[in-house]
């Protein structure tokens, strides 16, 4: 497993520009029992992208906040993960490469994960920069969930935000990132799936792309096979629970998070929660807590932090950061 | 081992219902409120109930008749 000398230097994100209520939901679901529902996703606001936004515009506005804080031309390799791309080809991180002025030599790529994909991303980060590949990588996560649902679908809508974030990865005097943890369970790739669109779909028409969770299925993954892996993780790492300063998890939704603090026994405090007026961004949710939390003082330098991220594939990666304040 | 009755307990307690509307040929196909948000509710009152042991057993997702929860759990659970 990596272990690498590198920090997070620096993390700025942007929502989708509609923020959409419980009464936006309703209005279109006269049907829903819209406080029932917020108990259990514990999510009272989403963003959504305008039908003209795409998760591409998101990375750029959230590259563009970063790159108020640190020099474009420092970047030398730029890791997009998202599951919403503009095209089918070419990969979006090239696009971004232009869109942003990042330079010609600047290796781009895509990862096609979703709420894991922070996780792999930060492990790839911090491959390059322990081989010496790499200096200073740019980790954009973007995605515009918002497309693959439709108006009245209750398992999905009343939980995903569409929102990008940019993470710069440099190098660091002492061990700030790893070690990780990862598991890919490809058995149960339908439980998240978007069928429609890439080259199984039969391309008929009125083949929306279209998002399908079995919302009980991911449910027993996260507290059956996530919550067995940061316990082993843990274990082999000779890390006791006690230790973490904060557990910082996918915010998935408050069912999950409750859950996993339970079957886990976490104390109150020690795990993080901003999905009240966020959402599930996804890919983004993990780099939103960090930043969020660095902003507040949740977290602050020097303490132990638990990031695991979680979901489609099925995929999951745990990751211990020994924090520094962000820039 | 967990009763079937211990099961109708726990499954008409989440949808709030009273005694005698869940019966052993209760599933989500014929119980109205029985829908996928409160199948959640049901997969963690049993969790909670058997220490944690639930939560090990993926399957019981898709389990969503009384008899299928009972069979599971009877499968897998200890003591």
């Amino acid at each position: 497993m990596v272990e690498a000398n590198i920090k997070i230097s620096a993390i700025e994100y942007c929502l989708g520009e509609k923020k959409e209520s419980g009464f936006d939901l309703q209005k279109d679901n006269p049907d829903w029992k819209i406080e029932d529902i917020e108990e259990k996703t514990g999510i009272k606001t989403r963003w959504i992208a305008s039908k003209e936004t795409t998760a591409v515009d998101l990375a750029c506005k959230a590259c563009d906040k970063i790159f108020k804080k640190v020099d474009r031309n420092k970047v030398d390799t730029l890791l997009f993960v998202t599951q919403s791309p503009d095209y089918f080809l070419p990969s979006s991180s090239c696009i971004i490469q232009n869109r942003v002025s990042l330079k010609t030599t600047t290796k781009c790529f895509d990862i096609n994960l979703g709420c894991s994909g922070f996780i792999y991303a930060l492990s790839m980060a911090a491959a390059y920069i322990k081989s010496g590949f790499s200096d200073n990588v740019l980790i954009v996560c973007a995605d515009t969930y918002s497309r693959y649902i439709d108006k009245n679908d209750r398992t999905n809508r009343p939980v995903f935000s569409d929102a990008g974030s940019a993470t710069l990865l440099t190098k660091s005097y002492s061990k700030r990132v790893g070690p990780f943890e990862f598991g890919t369970d490809g058995s149960n790739y339908d439980k998240l799936i978007v069928k429609e669109g890439a080259a199984k779909s039969s391309f008929k028409k009125n083949n929306k792309p279209t998002l399908y969770m079995d919302g009980a299925a991911v449910f027993m993954f996260t507290m059956s096979i996530v919550s067995k892996s940061i316990k082993a993780f843990l274990n082999k790492e000779g890390v006791v629970k006690e230790k973490i300063d904060m557990y910082i998890f996918h915010q998935a939704s408050k069912v999950v998070l409750d859950n996993l603090q339970r079957v886990l026994e976490l104390p109150d405090d020690s795990i993080y929660k901003n999905i009240r007026d966020l959402g599930n961004t996804v890919s983004s949710s993990i780099p939103i807590a960090l930043k969020d939390a660095d902003m507040n003082s949740t977290i602050a330098h020097e303490e132990l932090i638990l990031i695991s991220g979680f979901g489609v594939g099925l995929s999951w990666g745990t990751c211990l950061l020994t924090w520094n304040k962000l820039l | 081992m967990i009763s079937e009755q211990t099961v109708i307990d726990t499954v008409s307690d989440v949808l709030e219902l009273q005694n005698g509307e869940i019966t052993s040929v209760s599933s989500s196909e014929n119980t109205e409120k029985w829908d996928s948000l409160n199948h959640l509710g049901i997969l963690i009152s049993l969790d909670k109930l058997l220490n944690g042991q639930a939560a090990k057993i993926p399957e019981l997702a898709t389990a969503t008749s009384i008899k299928e929860i009972v069979t599971l759990l009877n499968k897998n659970i200890d003591g």
